[in-house]
């Protein structure tokens, strides 16, 4: 039974997670935001517009051990203690988590993964604000889901609307007094779902993009961006849905004992796709941002996986857009790709 | 849960020189029984570990109806393969794999096959060779034309007699330059000039061609010149695969990761694919 939920109710139901779970969710750092341990409820800000990082660094932490060898080897990796949960999840970022489920569980699972997976629990948070770069809308991805979660709440004045999306999700409600949601809850969800997305300034014409940008690849725009960007990876370091690394090995002093692990990794680093003998296949910068952008709104989603059903590896975050330190923004570039003339971004 | 990245371990039964800087090495699996590791295909690759070296992808050059029993051609040009380098037979190293799509064999049966190899590139080729030896009357024509840089960079020489004796096989080769001093009785410019004379027509035919992008670029304009289609020249292509199993991202070109939809893609595939210079 979904209900309506008031303000303080929230902050009960946040201490009664935090003796339950590991809560995880948005705090205030600085100026940003970024998802941290929640010990205590106070120190959530479910205002937040968006975070530095991503919530993948749950489920793909930045280094990760793969495989040990020697004598003494040790089991990869330590079992949570207990169930995760990441409490005030935008939209954007849970529909992050779907596709990159799609890549370590669907063939090959990867053990870590799946295990961090299942352990984890998603309270998901619609978005009332929009920031100049988020473009979820257009992706389809937000600014409110429509599957993924445990629990969605949606704020509604002074209230919230809490729906549960899974049988957990439905035991975590159970933990709290509320009211029973009545259809004018949901219409006022639609409007205000309705009044957001009026709010995006930044969007992406998602028809038939993955053909415009294959019948791109020798788009003069590649070398202009090329040009300005800096190949410091930090868009895709901010990636919610960037994926690639690399596999390293680690030995012990006494040379015997060692691991393997994963590491994330970059398209835009010039030994990304480096080979034997010094060749490299994305060289020049202006490829490997085509790869970048590419990867994103083109070959990415629409048909690199046929499970994603033609979902797009972006999510619309516009992460990638607020780190850039040059300026760089894909939603300008695939507007220009379709011929567009666009202004100066901000 | 079964850790995809965990190395199955395998003894070198067998070391042969091949050239200065080239070796073949036979693995057999410590447990012949394992299931994780599936027989290898010809034009698959599988990945060879050393703890505290790392990992990397190998193509398989040797085809037998086990599968589990193989060899790998490996040139020694970094760290782990001059690891490999020095070792013996009877030591171990860990394998996985194999992986991709090899080539496209069992599609090919009925029809005469033009193989195109340069320098390294003749070792995923050379599985092929021996099945179709071994399976003589499925197929046609055996024509494989093969280059190198100069007689002393060509691989395999030991086993050009043999493969000339296969039933309706030819060999042609050439080198791009002979130095001063050695005797050279065979063809002399770049793989594509073989193309010339090729007996393989086009009609009820197919190509499997493997050797640097270039060569490959080159090779599939004679090809394609001569009448020879998109959809039946296949090659194998070369990226640095660090899982194998299409999610490191390394060996992504647009919608295809080269560990997990090839190596072996026929050009039909691969046209117009970013970062693909052929």
């Amino acid at each position: 039974m979904d209900k309506v939920l008031r303000e303080e109710e929230i902050s009960h139901l946040v201490e009664e997670l935090i003796s339950r779970y590991q809560v995880f969710g948005p705090k205030r750092k600085g100026s940003d935001h970024v998802f941290d341990e929640i010990r205590s409820s106070d120190e959530l800000d479910l205002s937040y517009v968006t975070t530095i990082l991503p919530p993948k660094k749950f489920l793909l932490p930045q280094r990760e051990k793969i495989l040990s060898f020697g004598p003494g080897a040790t089991p990869e990796e330590p079992k949570p203690p207990r169930k995760q949960l990441i409490f005030g999840i935008h939209s954007c970022d849970l529909n992050a988590i779907l596709i990159l489920d799609k890549v370590f569980l669907d063939k090959y699972p990867l053990p870590s993964y799946a295990e961090r997976r299942k352990n984890l629990v998603t309270v998901a948070l619609t978005c009332t604000e929009v920031d100049r770069a988020c473009f979820c809308s257009s992706m389809g991805t937000g600014p409110s889901p429509d599957q993924g979660y445990d629990l969605l709440l949606t704020r509604l004045g002074g209230r919230y609307l809490a729906e549960a999306g899974s049988p957990e999700g439905e035991e975590i409600l159970n933990l709290v007094e509320g009211e029973e949601a009545e259809p004018k809850d949901y219409e006022a969800k639609h409007r205000l779902i309705e009044e957001v997305r009026g709010k995006f300034r930044k969007r992406v014409d998602t028809e038939g993009l993955p053909e415009v940008i294959g019948e791109s690849l020798q788009h003069g725009i590649w070398d202009e961006l090329g040009e300005i960007c800096l190949a410091c990876a930090q868009c895709v370091m901010s990636c919610p849905t960037c994926y690639c690394f690399d596999v390293r090995d680690r030995l012990e002093l006494n040379l015997k004992e060692g691991f393997r692990f994963k590491e994330w990794d970059s398209c835009l680093l010039l030994e990304f796709a480096e080979v034997a003998l010094g060749g490299n296949f994305r060289g020049s910068r202006a490829a490997r941002i085509r790869q970048f952008i590419g990867h994103n709104l083109g070959w990415g989603g629409g048909c690199q996986y046929e499970a994603l059903d033609g979902m797009f590896k972006c999510v619309g975050c516009g992460r990638c857009i607020r780190v850039c330190p040059v300026h760089i923004d894909l939603t300008d570039a695939a507007a220009r790709l379709r011929g567009e003339i666009v202004a100066k971004s901000v | 849960m079964q850790n995809p990245y965990r190395p199955i371990p395998a003894r070198i039964d067998r070391i042969v020189r091949v050239r200065r800087d080239v070796k073949t090495y036979t693995l057999s699996l410590l447990n012949a029984e394992d299931e994780a590791f599936q027989p290898v295909e010809p034009g698959q690759f599988i990945m060879i570990s050393v703890p505290g070296l790392g990992e990397a992808a190998f193509s398989v050059s040797s085809w037998n109806s086990e599968g589990r029993v193989f060899d790998t051609t490996i040139r020694r040009v970094g760290r782990l393969t001059s690891y490999l380098d020095g070792l013996s037979e009877g030591d171990e190293v860990g394998v996985r794999g194999p992986y991709g799509r090899g080539w496209p064999l069992k599609e090919s049966e009925g029809k005469d096959i033009l193989l195109i190899a340069g320098g390294i590139g003749l070792a995923p080729l050379k599985p092929v060779i021996s099945y179709i030896a071994h399976n003589r009357e499925r197929y046609g024509l055996l024509e494989i034309l093969y280059g190198a840089r100069t007689p002393d960079e060509l691989i395999f020489m030991d086993e050009y007699d043999a493969w000339r004796r296969i039933k309706d096989t030819i060999l042609r080769l050439t080198v791009d330059m002979v130095p001063k001093g050695v005797i050279w009785d065979y063809n002399v410019g770049l793989v594509p000039i073989l193309i010339e004379d090729v007996e393989v027509r086009p009609e009820g035919s197919e190509v499997m061609v493997c050797g640097p992008e270039v060569m490959m670029h080159f090779v599939v304009k004679a090809l394609t010149s001569r009448g020879f289609s998109e959809d039946q020249i296949y090659l194998s292509l070369e990226r640095r695969m660090k899982c194998g199993i299409g999610q490191c991202g390394h060996c992504q070109i647009g919608s295809k990761y080269v560990c997990r939809d090839g190596p072996v893609f026929s050009y039909a595939e691969i046209m117009g694919l970013p970062d693909v210079n052929i």
